[in-house]
């Protein structure tokens, strides 16, 4: 059994929270975890990625090889298309329907592509992806801020490894108690929305 | 059985000390060693602080060492640099209780200013012995074995993780902790801890700095001997002619590459400097090339190209130095590459052909948060700086990102402190544009205050903008000598910023960079003043301040009115809040509520007063 996550976005949007929440989850079912991530001067508005590695074998690099990831999360649009090289030709994508504009496409120096440009290119390079409006949804029930527990609920909801019900569980003694109502509707309303 | 608890490869230093018995731990922070520190405040028996700079922690963890009893000092790479003074005293003077120095390199330079091994520093230039981890948990074991050696030989061992043993996270066993033996014991030893020119009586009169050097090549050759048996290098057998040698991570990617091989190579994991020379050659021996994988320098390809020369072996030995990229992060993929190329019999299983995107996927550079200060302040400073056509010396701290786009402010970003001599010798250089310096405050206490010491005393006029924000921000919020906590949170003395400008007789002024108006104005004053000028511009990190539950500024919504907009950019080129976006095809600018703080800045930098 092996499982590679990715967990993509822009410093800020809790890539960490979920990445913690899956490897809880997968210790807790007996695999063993590597990860490793991006954080210092990435967490400006950056670009930012979780690598997750989850196997019942021993486990040596924590960066997912090319290839090799069997998710990718992207809370960005733009960050997802940037990291899809390291899902393998059967992995799946969950894209957040959400753009964060670059400081360079803000000034007109680069395009920032299209959403329809950037599915398109997507399903050029892998064939099973889902896209759901995350941050929308995280936003309508509160905070754009649980973007991240929104996509661990659309998560579940397509694969089996990940069990609705412990997952739910982990997302509610790992939220903080402000947090705690809000982040239950987002997991939800992410389970519903696929 | 040890409990096991998933951390990240800095806390399992951090315990890997304590369990070894560590009782004093001073560092500076930096990305990707800061954590290790502010581990200890779990250990609460540990003495654990941030000291100013990398070169007082050193020296603050040697004089606990010399106090015998076990210490460590933490930093980065760019941080070894700061203490190269004191390490190359060190090393020829031996410590007593154990000494631990952790210096953690950054390949690819995700969160640096440069990209730099320290193992040329503390190996190559100091002979100190390096173990470079190829994972969290034998960081940790690492550290233990540290200690026992560092008491067993008198030398100061070196840990060099890079960012993805810091930065990971994995299970890692927690063990029983060593009690640490009575307290200090100082035990007088001039022979070694006095380092002067004075002559030694019984070596026949040579100095004292010569006698030292003698004493380090031994313990140099020593430790060498030691390695041969050290369980951190070891040999796995496999086919053919060709070696692979991994160093640290670069033993960890060989690893990971070699599930994909369609044969097996021979292995060696060398994870030690001074390398163990006997196994080495017994591994290199009979084969017509090794490759060696270490993280960003040819330290190790190096040793052994000279080993091969001293033994007259005729073995290509291939890495670093050109054979595959002599700069970033090694990867699986990099080996994968590397081997085939030496290789080419090599198939790999399960490849996956690269599909080209088919798109242009645009950069993403960092930038300051929606609502901090600094960018306040950077758009202050770029009005005035360009109304007196001044030049803008930067320095290290979120702020740097003034200098790229869209702001360009600073024209330098070097080395902490770096700012204020930079301008000064602009300024005596006979620059007639007037110069500017911007520098943090954590990196002010660093290194910064020598060079307004220093400007003050030889009158160089400049305007020194101090952004005086209470913590180190950019490596996540450490507290400092002028934040009046410590690092356990406990209320510290704090610097008074402005008695010290006040003593040293330069002009000094304090701004809220949320008020652009008078912030400017106080700037401009600034200018036209005769000498230094300390501009100490000080509002809370937002992010502190919101997790505390504070705001540096009263909250206000803002709307962007469609009528009065004109396009004109301004408060996209020149302010350059992420929360205000250029709609292409209106030719307006709109407030993105989802990341909007409601700091009010862009009212007050509207030309048009679209913005309130």
């Amino acid at each position: 059994m092996k499982k590679d996550i990715a967990i993509v976005g822009v410093g800020g949007q809790g890539t960490l929270f979920a990445a913690n929440v899956l490897c809880q989850y997968a210790m807790a079912r007996g695999h063993q975890v590597l990860g490793t991530e991006t954080i210092g001067a990435a967490q400006r508005g950056g670009s930012v990625i979780s690598h997750m590695r989850i196997s019942d074998q021993p486990i040596y690099s924590p960066l997912i090889p090319k290839h090799r990831a069997d998710v990718l999360l992207g809370l960005e649009a733009l960050e997802l298309l940037r990291n899809v090289k390291v899902l393998n030709p059967g992995g799946f994508y969950i894209l957040n329907r959400f753009c964060v504009p670059t400081v360079y496409s803000n000034l007109g120096i680069d395009r920032y592509p299209s959403m329809e440009e950037i599915v398109t290119a997507l399903k050029r390079v892998v064939k099973k992806g889902y896209e759901i409006p995350a941050t929308q949804k995280a936003a309508e029930l509160g905070n754009a801020q649980m973007t991240n527990v929104v996509m661990l609920g659309a998560l579940t909801k397509i694969d089996d490894f990940f069990e609705y019900s412990d997952i739910r569980k982990l997302v509610e003694e790992m939220s903080p108690p402000k947090f705690l109502k809000n982040n239950m509707a987002c997991f939800e309303a992410g389970y519903s929305l696929l | 059985m040890a409990e096991q608890k998933y951390i990240m490869g800095n806390y399992a230093i951090t315990r890997g000390a304590v369990e070894a018995g560590v009782r004093v731990v001073a560092g500076y922070p930096g990305t990707p060693a800061t954590e290790i520190l502010e581990g200890f405040t779990e250990y609460p028996h540990v003495h654990a602080q941030w000291s100013n700079n990398e070169k007082v922690a050193l020296e603050v963890a040697t004089g606990a060492s010399l106090a015998n009893v076990r210490s460590m000092a933490v930093m980065k790479h760019n941080g070894a640099n700061v203490c190269t003074d004191m390490l190359m005293h060190l090393n020829f003077t031996g410590v007593s209780g154990g000494m631990v120095l952790v210096s953690a390199d950054d390949p690819g330079g995700l969160s640096s200013q440069n990209e730099e091994d320290s193992r040329i520093l503390v190996h190559t230039y100091a002979n100190l012995p390096v173990f470079d981890p190829s994972n969290a948990l034998e960081a940790k074991q690492m550290v233990k074995e540290a200690y026992e050696l560092s008491e067993k030989t008198q030398m100061c061992f070196v840990l060099r993780p890079v960012m993805r043993v810091c930065h990971s996270r994995s299970d890692i066993p927690f063990e029983d902790c060593l009690e640490p033996e009575a307290a200090a014991r100082w035990e007088d030893d001039r022979e070694r801890y006095i380092m002067s020119a004075v002559e030694v009586r019984q070596m026949g009169g040579i100095k004292r700095p010569q006698a030292r050097h003698r004493w380090l090549n031994q313990k140099y050759r020593e430790i060498v001997d030691i390695f041969e048996e050290s369980p951190f290098n070891h040999i796995e057998p496999g086919d053919g002619n060709t070696g692979l040698i991994g160093c640290g991570m670069g033993y960890t990617y060989v690893k990971e590459a070699a599930r994909d091989f369609d044969r097996t190579y021979p292995v060696m994991k060398l994870n030690t400097l001074p390398v163990p020379e006997r196994k080495v050659l017994s591994f290199i021996q009979g084969k017509m090339r090794v490759i060696v994988f270490e993280e960003i320098e040819p330290v190790v390809e190096n040793l052994i190209k000279q080993l091969c020369n001293d033994h007259h072996l005729q073995v290509e030995v291939l890495g670093r130095s050109g054979f595959y990229a002599s700069d970033g992060e090694l990867t699986a993929q990099v080996v994968s590459d590397t081997v085939r190329r030496a290789d080419p019999e090599l198939r790999l299983r399960n490849e996956v052909p690269d599909i080209p995107l088919g798109i242009d996927v645009p950069v993403r550079t960092r930038t300051q948060c929606v609502g901090c200060a600094h960018r306040a302040m950077l758009y202050s400073v770029k009005r005035v700086a360009r109304k007196y056509k001044g030049i803008v010396f930067g320095d290290i701290g979120c702020h740097d990102a003034g200098s790229f786009k869209p702001l360009e402010l600073q024209s330098t970003i070097y080395c902490m402190g770096s700012s204020i001599p930079m301008a000064t010798g602009a300024h005596f250089a006979g620059e007639k544009r007037p110069v500017f310096s911007i520098i943090g405050d954590s990196t002010f206490f660093h290194m910064g205050v020598n060079g307004l010491i220093n400007a003050a005393y030889q009158n160089a006029r400049q305007v020194i903008v101090l952004a005086d924000n209470g913590t180190t921000a950019m490596t996540g919020f450490q507290p400092h000598v002028g934040s009046g906590v410590n690092l356990q949170g406990q209320p510290a003395r704090k610097v008074d910023i402005k008695g010290l400008g006040e003593s040293l007789g330069v002009h000094v002024h304090t701004v809220d960079p949320y008020d652009l108006e008078s912030t400017r104005e106080t700037l401009g004053k600034a200018v036209e003043e005769d000498g230094v000028s300390l501009v100490v511009v000080s509002a809370p990190c937002l992010l502190t301040a919101s997790r505390k539950g504070e705001q540096p500024f009263e909250k206000r919504r803002v709307e962007v009115d469609g009528e009065k907009c004109t396009g004109c950019m301004v408060c996209v080129n020149e302010f350059g809040c992420p929360a205000l976006v250029f709609d292409a095809g209106g030719e307006k600018v709109h407030v993105d509520e989802l990341s909007c703080v409601q700091c009010g800045l862009c009212a007050q930098v509207c030309l048009q007063g679209a913005i309130s």
